[in-house]
């Protein structure tokens, strides 16, 4: 006992911490969070854009910045979560950026009390961001300014009204956005290859079901369905000209020719492994088809063509594609479900999915080093993100990023290439689009007009109780004008009675806007800021599919509605 | 008007709700991912009193989401704590809270009652049904949430209007056949339920015989096998007793790792089908283990091998027989052996139950599992973070405002009826039981506008998905049952006054029913035995509840749920009696088991099972499909018509004239 090694450590303190959460991104999606560092523009009351970054203090996203030059007033007091007594009349920045930063130390937090105008300014004041959150109201020319940024720089941005019972965000991301690990459901993931096997596969399947008629009970109860579906493949293939089943009507037949080959002479009076072959029929003999999404991407631009700055993942895209075009199929992905065997054979089983699986990718690697040395790369890709591309070839996604609308200040709004599909959901009751409507007539009324004393201060509809009669007015008619104009735009007729209704929703929700005063409810602010925040740890982790690019929500209701703008 | 503090709070939901929130008392049981969150909304939207009920202490593994929680709290009362930090945000909300257990005898119906709203904030399906049996019996809503990872929901439950939590069936945790775990394990999770409730139970623990996840039934096929696998227990419990000897660590290895994976070789028959297991050596891995990484037990992510796994092995029971023993120094010389529980989160009960979980799957050629999914697999983790947390607390208080209406719709009429009834004051009793008719429907109105929300991850054009709440399940065993408290004098009282009197005279029961307690049977036809015994004697006491099952052929009646208030009633009084004559419905004739069989997701929290994509629950709606929906909303009228009433109310209820599709 004397030479053994001294007591083990147990994990570290952080990664008990984040625990919880390493189950859902992993420790790359960690590293991602840790390594950036997040913009917060707040404005308004300002409680949703602190939800939001609380949600990303937790999980701990590396550094943020609180951009916010107002002061602590008693209205704060009571919506704001992060802001005491005792903070009253100081820079709001600067003591939320403090109560933040509290919950968790390994998180660094910076804050800017300087006005937004002066201090955007400046060059290069937006350089050390990797994403950036802006909260509504916000000057247009200013919003316009981040968005050039976002374009530039490709840095994520995130822009956010919540007021009252009603919520938005839109978000611009980079022109491409691609997403390797997607997360799909279990149940989608499963890619048995029953249609195309492989010699390997069909050996197994052979050699599992020989002399399937005279097995011996227990014997025929302990078959891998796997190898039942392929022995039964390769029987109606016979009766069928060598076809495999085509249709619904011939997965049936097919089902049932299976059934019929179950015993019922055992104590149960059926097979388990039987059973499972049955219930798997439907779902597994699909053709290995790779979805439209997939075969988009392979034909997208930067996959076609390869340079020394292209990203890892198009240089992995294309080397998959040049496997598609070869063989019509992706690379295995080399899982197998459980089900009913005997242990020897399952493992057997596992093992000829795993080893087709590792073929495939080192085929796949092979053309990713061909492609780095004949481009002349300038990153190493390194053989695990092949790898998982390769598991998760079916089902990456690209998500092509690009701005929200601005509502300037003069003149009028451009709908742009969305213009028709928008006006189209304008009807749908579950679209929510009037609300997107109310809001950007609610940013154009805070765009022209400000507080009185300080001209530079925009005003909210709504702020003071006397102007909520005519300001109800101004919102509805901004918001009309917007909403005809979307139709117009569009070129699309919309049937009159519908259309009445749809304006007659608008102005209520105008209405609705107005009598908020801007306002945030506290529930409503931290709903939002809960999905914004999982939003962005999608768009800093490179993991699931965010939202593209336009989320609302309604709060009366308890509905939302995700679509493009 | 409200300034200052209320002011937002105020103008969105408009000055009366707000006013009324202001004076609701609410109870929120748990204190974790979802209490942190609800308990910071409740505040801040303006909830007068808050009370909060939570057994648990804080651990480091809650930080990342229990925003109310810091690292000088670990080990702290969580509702103690939260108290404190959110008290500090709101000085005019008055928070009780409470460390203790919610089914605590103390927390009984009268206390439920007190409550406005009771929202379930809690990890386990076990305290849920407990709080939804509570809220049912006390006819209190409740608002019951659970998260799984990125997926969360919630849902409005009102006795008689809308499901319990029962009334769809919950999965139960997954258990495996003893003999599957002890001779015949094929899967990695097998070895692990082995060295989890088996292994670790014999050798710190109590017994594996209480675990939940092995099951004992015995058939004529397993018989012996399971009289062969009580005697290798049987051994183990007396190797346990030279724990903290030199040679302990050998004994325990080649008990489990070499006898007893022989004397399974030997039996030739279970192994004609199957890979037959091979024993590990303990001298041979000795001589290897020099060479070992010092720091292999942090490699969480990777598969160890043969060797590191017996070096964890070796460290880990060593570290465990060490702790067993300053216990055992430490404690009060009785007779009770001190015992370790396995924690996922304590690092040396997790390092013995992977590596011998491992060491085990390799004795029977089954695939190693890493540490850190080991701990998953051991400890039933549920992925937690605080963007679901943020999401579905938020839902849980915009439900509860539509209750909060709901309630006051009631209380308002009801006055307004009390008023018009007084001013014609002949006829008051006849009209009290119209009045509560007329509020009860009023309530119902508005309690239907509350709904059941799903957070939808990862859909493509939602991110939360609606449903109308549905009536209540008529065959659910929880929910469709009649309720009545009963004064019992305890000591005179006796089963025969409760059978006789109370149930055959009063209730009118026929002769087929019986009587049970939590504890079991009480009384059928064939059962008399306990007629003469008191209610003390049976252990009755406050607070106890009784279920009259009514098993007549014709016309049998729901089930009966009598609720004990015990109290020292005059000798001239009977010694038990109702304190109000319930109705008992007939139960309805061969119902469906579940009123619709869609495939909603639940999320189970505390549970693995049962959690769905919320973008795959068949509420995907086309187009095209909208566009007929559309037409329907025209038909029915199209103008947002104004009410009576100038509240943000309005537009709830204009909407749902306008849009119709939430209740279909
Ligand atoms: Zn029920």
């Amino acid at each position: 006992m004397a030479d053994l090694p001294p007591p083990v450590q147990g994990p570290t303190a952080k990664e008990k911490k984040y625990d919880r959460q390493l189950r859902l991104w992993g420790a790359t999606g960690q590293i991602a969070l840790e390594n950036s560092h997040i913009l917060l523009i707040n404005s308004g009351p300002g409680v949703v854009g602190l939800e939001t970054l609380k949600n990303l203090v937790l999980p701990g996203a590396g550094n943020f910045t609180i951009q916010d030059s107002a002061l602590v007033d008693e209205a704060d007091l009571g919506v704001n979560f992060f802001l005491e007594e005792e903070h009253l009349g100081g820079f709001r920045a600067e003591h939320t950026c403090n109560l933040l930063k509290e919950l968790n130390p390994d998180v660094q937090g910076h804050f800017i009390s300087e006005p937004v105008e002066s201090w955007l300014a400046q060059p290069d004041a937006l350089e050390p961001y990797t994403l950036i959150i802006v909260t509504a109201p916000i000057r247009p020319g200013l919003l316009t300014k981040l968005a050039a940024h976002a374009d530039q720089a490709l840095v994520p941005l995130f822009y956010i009204h919540s007021v009252g019972f009603y919520s938005h965000f839109s978000i611009h991301l980079p022109p491409a956005f691609p997403i390797v690990d997607t997360h799909p459901s279990p149940e989608t993931t499963t890619d048995l290859r029953l249609l195309k096997p492989w010699p390997e596969l069909l050996a197994y399947a052979e050699e599992k079901t020989e002399g399937l008629e005279s097995m011996a009970a227990d014997d025929h109860g302990h078959i891998p369905y796997v190898a039942i579906l392929l022995h039964y493949l390769e029987v109606w293939k016979k009766d069928n000209n060598g076809q495999v089943p085509q249709n619904y009507k011939d997965k049936t037949a097919f089902r049932d020719l299976v059934k019929a080959a179950t015993r019922t002479d055992t104590p149960e009076g059926g097979e388990e492994n039987f059973e499972e072959a049955v219930s798997a029929v439907l779902k597994s003999l699909n053709p290995p088809e790779p979805s439209s999404t997939v075969k988009e991407i392979f034909k997208s631009p930067e996959c076609v063509i390869i340079r020394e700055n292209s990203p890892p993942f198009w240089v992995i895209a294309h080397a998959i594609g040049l496997f598609y075009t070869k063989y019509g199929v992706l690379p295995v992905p080399g899982a197998v479900p459980d089900m009913k065997a005997r242990s020897a054979d399952y493992i057997q089983l596992q093992n000829v999915y795993k080893s087709k699986a590792r073929k495939d990718l080192a085929e796949v690697l092979e053309s990713v080093r061909f492609l780095e040395r004949n481009a002349n790369l300038s990153t190493h890709i390194e053989e695990k993100d092949v790898e998982a591309f390769c598991k998760n070839a079916a089902h990456i996604k690209l998500v092509r990023g690009r701005p929200f609308h601005i509502v300037p200040a003069e003149g009028d709004l451009k709908f742009g290439t969305n213009a028709k599909s928008l006006a189209q959901k304008l009807t749908f009751p579950d679209a929510l689009v009037p609300i997107y409507i109310a809001f950007l007539a609610w940013d154009k009324y805070t765009a022209t007009h400000t507080l009185d004393d300080l001209a530079r201060a925009s005003k909210t509809p709504g702020s003071s109780d006397a102007d909520v009669d005519s300001d109800t007015g101004k919102v509805t008619s901004i918001a009309l004008k917007l909403v005809d104009s979307l139709v117009k735009e569009a070129s699309y007729t919309i049937d009159e009675e519908e259309y009445d209704t749809v304006r007659a929703q608008i102005a209520e929700l105008a209405r609705e806007l107005v009598r908020a005063g801007g306002g945030e409810l506290h529930n409503i602010a931290a709903l939002t800021g809960g999905m914004v925040s999982q939003e962005v740890i999608k768009v800093i982790t490179e993991q699931y599919v965010p939202v593209d690019n336009t989320c609302v929500f309604d709060g009366v209701r308890s509905k939302s509605s995700v679509f493009k703008v | 008007m409200a300034t200052g503090r209320d002011k937002h709070a105020s103008r969105s939901l408009g000055s009366t709700l707000h006013a009324r929130i202001k004076r609701a008392r609410v109870l929120m049981v748990g204190a974790g991912g979802i209490g942190c969150e609800l308990l910071k909304n409740l505040v801040l939207t303006g909830f007068g009193e808050i009370h909060i009920v939570d057994l648990d202490t804080i651990d480091l593994s809650n930080l990342n989401r229990q925003f109310l929680f810091r690292k000088e709290h670990i080990k702290k009362s969580k509702a103690l704590v939260a108290k404190e930090s959110a008290g500090k945000f709101n000085p005019n909300v008055k928070i009780e809270a409470y460390h203790d257990n919610i089914k605590d005898p103390s927390f009984n119906v009268a206390w439920f009652s007190k409550f406005d709203i009771v929202f379930n904030a809690l990890d386990n399906l076990e305290a849920r049904r407990h709080v939804n049996k509570m809220c049912l019996a006390a006819d209190v809503p409740l608002i019951e949430s659970g998260t799984t990872g990125f997926n969360g929901q919630v849902q409005v439950i009102q006795k008689g209007k809308t499901q319990c939590y029962d009334c769809t069936p919950k999965d139960a945790p997954k258990s495996f056949p003893v003999c599957t775990i002890r001779s015949t394990p094929s899967q990695p999770i097998h070895c692990i339920v082995w060295a989890k409730s088996y292994l670790f139970t014999e050798i710190f623990g109590t017994s594996e015989d209480d675990a939940p996840e092995l099951d004992h039934s015995e058939d004529s096929e397993n018989r012996k096998e399971i009289e062969n696998l009580r005697n290798e227990s049987q051994a183990l419990k007396r190797i346990r007793e030279s724990m903290g000897s030199e040679e302990f660590p050998k004994l325990v290895f080649d008990k489990v790792f070499k006898e007893d994976i022989e004397r399974l070789r030997s039996m030739e028959d279970m192994w004609r089908t199957r890979k037959a297991p091979n024993a590990l050596h303990y001298e041979d891995l000795l001589k290897e283990v020099t060479g070992v990484e010092k720091n292999i037990a942090q490699k969480d992510q990777a598969a160890w091998t043969v060797t590191e796994n017996f070096a964890v092995f070796l460290h880990s029971l060593r570290r465990l027989s060490n702790r067993m023993e300053e216990t055992k120094a430490n404690a009060d010389t009785g007779n009770s052996s001190p015992i370790l529980t396995f924690d996922k989160d304590d690092v040396d009960t997790l390092d013995f139950v992977a590596a011998s979980a491992n060491l085990r799957s390799i004795i029977f050629g089954i695939e190693g599992r890493s540490k850190f999914d080991i701990k998953q697999m051991a400890g039933n983790i549920i992925p937690a973070i605080a963007t679901t947390n943020a999401m579905t607390a938020s839902i849980c208080v915009l439900q509860s405002f539509k209750v909060m209406r709901a309630v006051m719709a009631k209380d308002e009429l009801g006055a307004k009826l009390k008023d018009e009834s007084s001013e014609k004051s002949s006829k008051a009793e006849v009209k009290e039981e119209q009045i509560e008719a007329k509020t009860d429907e009023a309530f119902s109105q508005k309690i239907s506008k509350a709904k059941m929300v799903f957070l939808a991850p990862n859909g493509t054009e939602r991110r939360l998905t609606t449903e109308g709440l549905s009536p209540p399940n008529p065959c659910c065993p929880v929910c469709s049952v009649a309720q009545s408290t009963i004064v019992v004098d305890a000591n005179r009282a006796t089963l025969n006054d409760l059978v006789e009197d109370l149930l055959r005279l009063q209730l009118g029961y026929g002769e087929e029913f019986s009587v049970n307690s939590e504890a079991g049977l009480l009384y059928d036809p064939e059962e008399d035995a306990n007629l003469n015994k008191t209610f003390a004697e049976l252990g009755l006491n406050n607070d106890a509840s009784i279920t009259i099952i009514d098993d007549a052929d014709e016309g049998a009646r729901v089930n009966l749920v009598l609720h004990i208030s015990e109290q020292h009633l005059g000798t001239e009084a009977k010694p038990i009696d109702l304190t109000q004559k319930p109705e008992i419905p007939l139960k309805p004739k061969a119902a469906p088991t579940e009123t619709n069989g869609d495939s909603r997701p639940i999320v189970t929290n505390g549970l693995t099972n049962g959690v769905t994509n919320g973008a795959t629950n068949g509420l995907k709606r086309t187009a095209k499909e909208a566009g007929l929906k559309d037409e329907l909303v025209r038909k029915r009228g199209k103008v947002v018509a104004e009410s009576d009433d100038d509240d943000f109310v309005i537009v709830d209820d204009a909407n749902d004239g306008v849009i119709c599709i939430d209740d279909d």
